[in-house]
């Protein structure tokens, strides 16, 4: 677990100093100062949606991913740890196991099809993400786990605070597409809007239905063998 | 019972050839009870009281040793025996719950199929969801789980499909279960003999139940014996909404032979056949609601058709703090016999439970159960003289110690 939050931090770094270069450059250019966007999901009722994932692309030109990242996605507690990681394309996920008992971990959604036999420890080489999508994971035993792999070719992403605000800055004058996703939406579409950002810019959504109940969590291990 | 034995020896030989491919899960278990009980002379002891602890059997007494081994074999077949003692009483000092195959692989594109070859329970109950199919609200299962764990086995071959829509960003998750077995002739002649009972004592696969007959040469029941040579089956449905909510539907029919005849067990193949539902409802504030319902009748033809109609209704609410559970549960239970409904097998009844429990941990777990039977049973007139109403009411401690590991 240290581990994993030490890449996502890693990942975080890498990726705000890649912006940061970026608005150097773009500075030094001579373009106009980037924008900030601020993003602010409320569920149906008006509360603020923490954890919410959310990427930010340029419609108007072609955009590069951020870079890929090596995360860690363990397994404690029979249960994924984080619930949902968030990759750029190209990322790679080690899985270990840090329970005593053997998981098998799979997927079969469309944008990452993989097994990984049962086992305990860290037998396995990480897994490489290559296609933008939401990838939920499975395991083969305990039907109760579940985990989610967010893939984004989206430069700027990230996850919603305690606040149900994301923000990202330094972004350059134009259009963009910002899509929201959470595991427990309930809605009949997908969450995305198109954005033109000429200075600083904030855009709110609300949720029209509300969520689904969360997993329940901290049962004995003895239950559901 | 030779192809069941050859069969556990099979289970066991596998397990023992793959012993070392992969690590093997086991835990280890003892369960010990103190007893206060005014119960009549038990139905395991030439009774028709409806405790495992009558009020000869109080104090500390064994409540369940058990062993259990998982041992994967490959990458999707794995091979499970769990093993209990529960009295001095039975014909084996330790003997097998259950012994079986699983074939389990991955999912595709949202399906995903298992196979069970050998001995289990059919995946009907809600409430025995903790290993060793135990309950984890309660010491004491409802009437129908009790009758289950003391008759019904799977001893063959099951089939499952389930539709993971949650892997697909769905609500609903939908398996489809079918099975074919044999050896379970003898069930239902623990509903004729004694009815409903309250109680955690499994039958194990080689062991006995039910109480000593009058004959002293006759032993106690074994029914897990194949009599008139036709598969039983059973299908079924679940329906689960995300992991809040589960519908269990179970189909059984044993398709016993009502007229066939084993003198050897000194029993007969009962036809038993039953209609189960079971509906558990879970909160994100740790509330369940657990409703169970039964319906079915069991017969024979020695020389004219004999039928009990059973049912059984329960209801259960339990709350979660943390590793404290708090469950009350109420069951109704009834059984008919067709040819006199002063006969031995005519029965209605209904129990109130209460239990606390405490997880400290992955080994201890404490539990205190209150427990009240009322029942009217007229065979206890006919056959003993007694009363036929009587009201049972015990309360029992249980510390249960578990060790698990893998090697």
């Amino acid at each position: 677990m240290p581990s994993s939050s030490q890449h996502l931090i890693q990942s975080t770094v890498d990726h705000a100093v890649r912006v940061l270069l970026c608005a150097l450059l773009c500075g030094a250019a001579g373009s106009a100062s980037g924008a900030n966007l601020v993003v602010n999901v409320l569920e149906r009722d008006g509360k603020p949606l923490a954890g919410a994932v959310i990427t930010a692309e340029p419609e108007s030109a072609p955009s590069s991913a951020a870079p890929p990242v090596k995360a860690i996605m363990d397994q404690v507690n029979l249960a994924f740890l984080p619930d949902v990681l968030v990759i750029p394309v190209h990322s790679t996920v080690q899985f270990p196991n840090s329970d005593a008992v053997g998981h098998q971990v799979y997927s079969f959604s469309r944008a990452r099809q993989f097994q990984l036999p049962l086992y305990r420890g860290k037998p396995y080489p990480p897994v490489q993400f290559d296609q933008p999508g939401v990838i939920t994971l499975g395991c083969n035993i305990h039907d109760n786990m579940i985990g989610y792999i967010i893939v984004t070719a989206a430069p700027w992403f990230g996850r919603s605070d305690a606040r149900g605000t994301w923000e990202a800055h330094e972004l350059p004058a134009g259009k963009f597409r910002v899509r929201v996703w959470h595991p427990l939406l309930n809605e009949p579409q997908q969450l995305e809007r198109s954005v033109h950002l000429d200075s600083d810019g904030t855009i709110e959504f609300r949720l029209a239905k509300p969520l689904r109940p969360a997993p329940l969590s901290g049962r004995p291990r003895s239950w559901d063998y | 019972m030779g192809l069941l034995t050859r069969l556990v020896v099979g289970v066991t030989g596998a397990l023992a050839c793959a012993a070392g491919a992969h690590a093997a899960d086991w835990d280890l278990a003892l369960d010990v009870r103190a007893i206060d009980s005014d119960g009549r002379t038990s139905f395991l002891d030439n009774g028709l009281g409806k405790f495992r602890f009558d009020e000869d059997h109080e104090g500390i007494r064994l409540g369940r040793l058990r062993a259990a081994w998982t041992q994967p074999l490959g990458e999707v077949f794995a091979a499970h025996v769990d093993a209990s003692t529960w009295d001095g009483d039975d014909k084996n000092p330790i003997d097998l719950t259950e012994a079986y195959l699983e074939y389990k692989p991955y999912p595709r594109a949202g399906w995903r199929s298992r196979v069970r070859l050998g001995a289990f329970y059919p995946p009907w109950s809600l409430e025995s969801r903790a290993i060793g199919w135990e309950t984890p609200y309660t010491i004491t299962p409802s009437a129908i789980g009790s009758w289950i764990g003391e008759e019904i086995r799977t001893i063959g071959l099951e089939g499952q499909f389930d539709w993971l829509g949650t892997r697909r960003g769905q609500s609903f998750d939908f398996q489809f279960t079918a099975a074919v077995f044999g050896w379970n002739d003898p069930a239902g002649t623990m509903l004729a003999d004694h009815g409903f009972a309250l109680h955690d004592r499994q039958t194990t696969l080689f062991g006995r139940a039910g109480s000593v007959q009058t004959d002293p040469t006759k032993p106690k029941k074994e029914l897990f014996h194949e009599i008139d040579d036709r598969p039983g089956y059973y299908v079924g449905v679940q329906a689960r909404y995300l992991d809040r909510a589960v519908l269990n539907v179970l189909h059984y029919d044993n398709r016993g032979d009502p007229q066939a005849q084993s003198p050897e067990l000194r029993d007969m193949a009962w036809k038993t056949r039953f209609d189960a539902v079971a509906l558990r409802i879970e909160t994100g504030r740790e509330w369940t609601l657990l409703l169970q319902a039964i319906q079915g009748d069991t017969a024979i033809d020695p020389f004219q058709l004999l039928l009990w109609d059973f049912d059984s209704q329960s209801a259960m609410v339990a709350k979660r703090w943390g590793r404290h559970l708090l469950a009350v549960r109420y069951d109704a239970f009834e059984i008919e016999f067709n040819e006199h409904p002063r006969w031995a097998g005519s029965e209605d009844g209904h129990a109130w439970t209460a239990a606390w429990s405490f997880e400290r941990d992955d080994h201890w777990r404490f539990a205190l159960e209150w427990l009240r039977v009322e029942s009217n049973v007229p065979a206890r007139a006919a056959d003993f003289g007694e009363p036929p109403f009587a009201t049972e009411t015990k309360i029992e401690v249980s510390a249960r110690y578990t060790l698990h590991g893998n090697f």
